[in-house]
């Protein structure tokens, strides 16, 4: 499952295009930083890992093996 | 559990703020995701205790905050100068150059290329995001024909500012790389295929086999003024069309570490050897092979009883005014006194304005200027027009005598007119007007060393030329017998 720490994500959404679940959507609420970060939609993460790869930072998300995800 | 996360890079970085786990890099930037692959492949091969990062100038410039390696960074378009540095001072480590393509593609070109030419031992990483990132979005090297930056509003012309550089196409010419290669992190397929080459490159340092390069294309989103997923889509549809990803060279005609100081016999086996190739390659040479161990002169000894004397010889290049400052210094250092030796003349060879400063003292020197010499020696006008007021108090002043005296040094400064140059003439010998000078001040006694070791050192400076030497000994004694 997808693990995202919203306050280290800068909302470019290239994890939700890059996910080939669909199982990501920037949210609506901002992070500290002021930023609509990106969320988990609560299903359907296959932990393939694509995202985190495709995030330019490198600990706003991370992907643990099993199913479902958690927003931190 | 297995777990997909970020490793090789420090948990916090501290820039930005005390507790900060973000980079610097803007939303969607292609080093972000470049740099993640670099700590990961780093960490994954078990090198980052060997590993030497160069960084360069440019957005990359704080990869030192991120990755948990050593580092060194760079002035802007001098990592592959540095990298050679460090893989040569550091054969046990790894190597890693990281630049952008303002940096090696633009200042930095030859500083790169020459080291790919030398088949240097590090690994070069070439971010290309075909323009100047951090100072605003400029043309780079590498923009697109047509691409608009901030300077070049109306799109790239290639009639005023050329064409796109290749910079992998370019390297390929080369004999001695072992990997040139061009990546792309545009989406998840390329993303990976960057992921296995940074990891080549790695092992390519760490197997030592020689010079890689890997070029990566990488969106830049706020300088491309499009979204993250826009930029990303402009790397693949624009930018890949003038850079074709692909790999360029791998393994074979490299030179490897093996290969290097392999003498005529091994090396050109199973081929006809031309006659460059039979040419034995000396091994290279350490700095203590080549400053400390042969001809080394004794270490100067801490004498504060001889006080610290300052010496500023001055005229125009071709007066032998450098040899007659190289001459002190050495008599200095033949009687083991601390000893500096400080030339200063401009571009030209000879005809120009030349000077040096000599520093002479029992104990350590702190600095070579000389702003105040205790000896001045002019052999021309605008010497003694630019210095003889700088004398310190008690000091002297020797000039040659053709040198019109208009205004008198400070009070205090002793003035002597010395017929240096009349002299050599009349001796047949124009060029000796510097010995002629040394004559002078050692008639004076004012520079504290022995009439033995000025000598010595005279005829040393003719070492190649040793009938030279004794003629201008025997010039030197002569113009001594000439008084004030």
């Amino acid at each position: 499952m997808v693990i995202v720490d919203k306050e280290n994500c800068k909302g470019c959404g290239r994890c939700v295009a890059a996910c080939p679940r669909k199982c990501l959507r920037i949210g609506e609420t901002l992070n500290a930083m002021g930023i609509k970060a990106v969320e988990y939609k609560g299903e359907g993460c296959i932990s393939c890992g694509i995202c985190f790869y495709n995030c330019p930072e490198p600990y706003a998300l991370k992907v643990e093996k099993g199913t479902g995800g958690a927003q931190k | 559990m297995a777990e997909i996360c970020q490793r090789g890079m420090y948990k916090t970085f501290p820039r930005s703020g005390k507790n900060t786990s973000f980079t610097h890099y803007c939303p969607g930037c292609g080093h972000g995701i470049i740099n993640k692959l670099i700590a990961e492949a780093c960490e994954e091969l078990g090198l980052q205790d060997r590993t030497i990062f160069v960084d360069p100038v440019g957005c990359g410039v704080f990869t030192y905050y991120y990755w948990d390696a050593a580092h060194i960074s760079a002035a802007h378009g001098r990592a592959s100068a540095v990298a050679t540095g460090a893989c040569r001072a550091r054969p046990d480590a790894v190597t890693i150059a990281y630049q952008g393509d303002g940096d090696l593609g633009a200042i930095g070109f030859n500083n790169a290329f020459q080291a790919a030419s030398r088949g240097e031992n590090f690994g070069c990483i070439f971010v290309n995001n075909s323009l100047y990132g951090m100072t605003g979005g400029q043309m780079a090297p590498t923009t697109l024909e047509g691409e608009t930056t901030t300077t070049t509003p109306f799109g790239r012309d290639p009639s005023l500012t050329g064409h796109p550089l290749h910079v992998c196409e370019v390297f390929a010419q080369l004999k001695a790389p072992v990997y040139i290669a061009r990546v792309s992190v545009a989406d998840t397929k390329r993303i990976m295929q960057a992921k296995q080459a940074i990891r080549k490159v790695f092992e390519i340092q760490r197997d030592r086999k020689g010079y890689a390069l890997l070029e990566i294309l990488a969106p830049c989103p706020t300088n491309f003024k499009m979204n993250a997923l826009d930029a990303a889509a402009f790397c693949i549809n624009e930018m890949e069309r003038e850079f074709p990803l692909g790999v360029f060279r791998e393994e074979g005609r490299g030179m490897g570490e093996e290969e290097r100081g392999k003498g005529e016999e091994e090396r050109g086996k199973g081929e006809e050897a031309s006659v460059l190739s039979l040419r034995p390659v000396p091994h290279a040479a350490s700095c203590h092979d080549l400053f400390l161990e042969k001809d080394a002169a004794p270490a100067a000894v801490d004498d504060p009883s001889f006080p610290e004397r300052r010496f500023k010889f001055a005229g125009y290049g071709g007066q032998g005014i450098l040899s007659l400052g190289l001459c002190i210094a050495e008599a200095a250092r033949l009687e083991r006194r601390h000893t500096l030796w400080f030339p200063s003349y401009g571009p030209e060879q000879r005809g120009g304005s030349a000077n040096c400063s000599v520093v002479v003292s029992g104990t350590p020197i702190g600095s070579p200027a000389v702003e105040h010499p205790d000896v001045l020696v002019c052999m021309n006008q605008p010497a003694y027009e630019r210095f003889a007021g700088d004398v310190k108090k008690g000091g002297i002043v020797i000039v040659d005598e053709t040198v019109p005296v208009e205004t008198r040094p400070p009070e205090g400064v002793r003035l002597v007119r010395w017929p240096a140059i009349r002299m050599a003439e009349e001796f047949g010998v124009p060029k000796a007007a510097n010995t002629m000078m040394l004559a002078a001040l050692k008639k004076l006694e004012c520079t504290g060393l022995s009439d033995g070791s000025l000598e010595k050192s005279l005829v040393a400076s003719f070492k190649k030329k040793p009938a030279l030497g004794e003629k201008n000994r025997e010039l030197l004694r002569k113009a001594e017998q000439t008084e004030f």
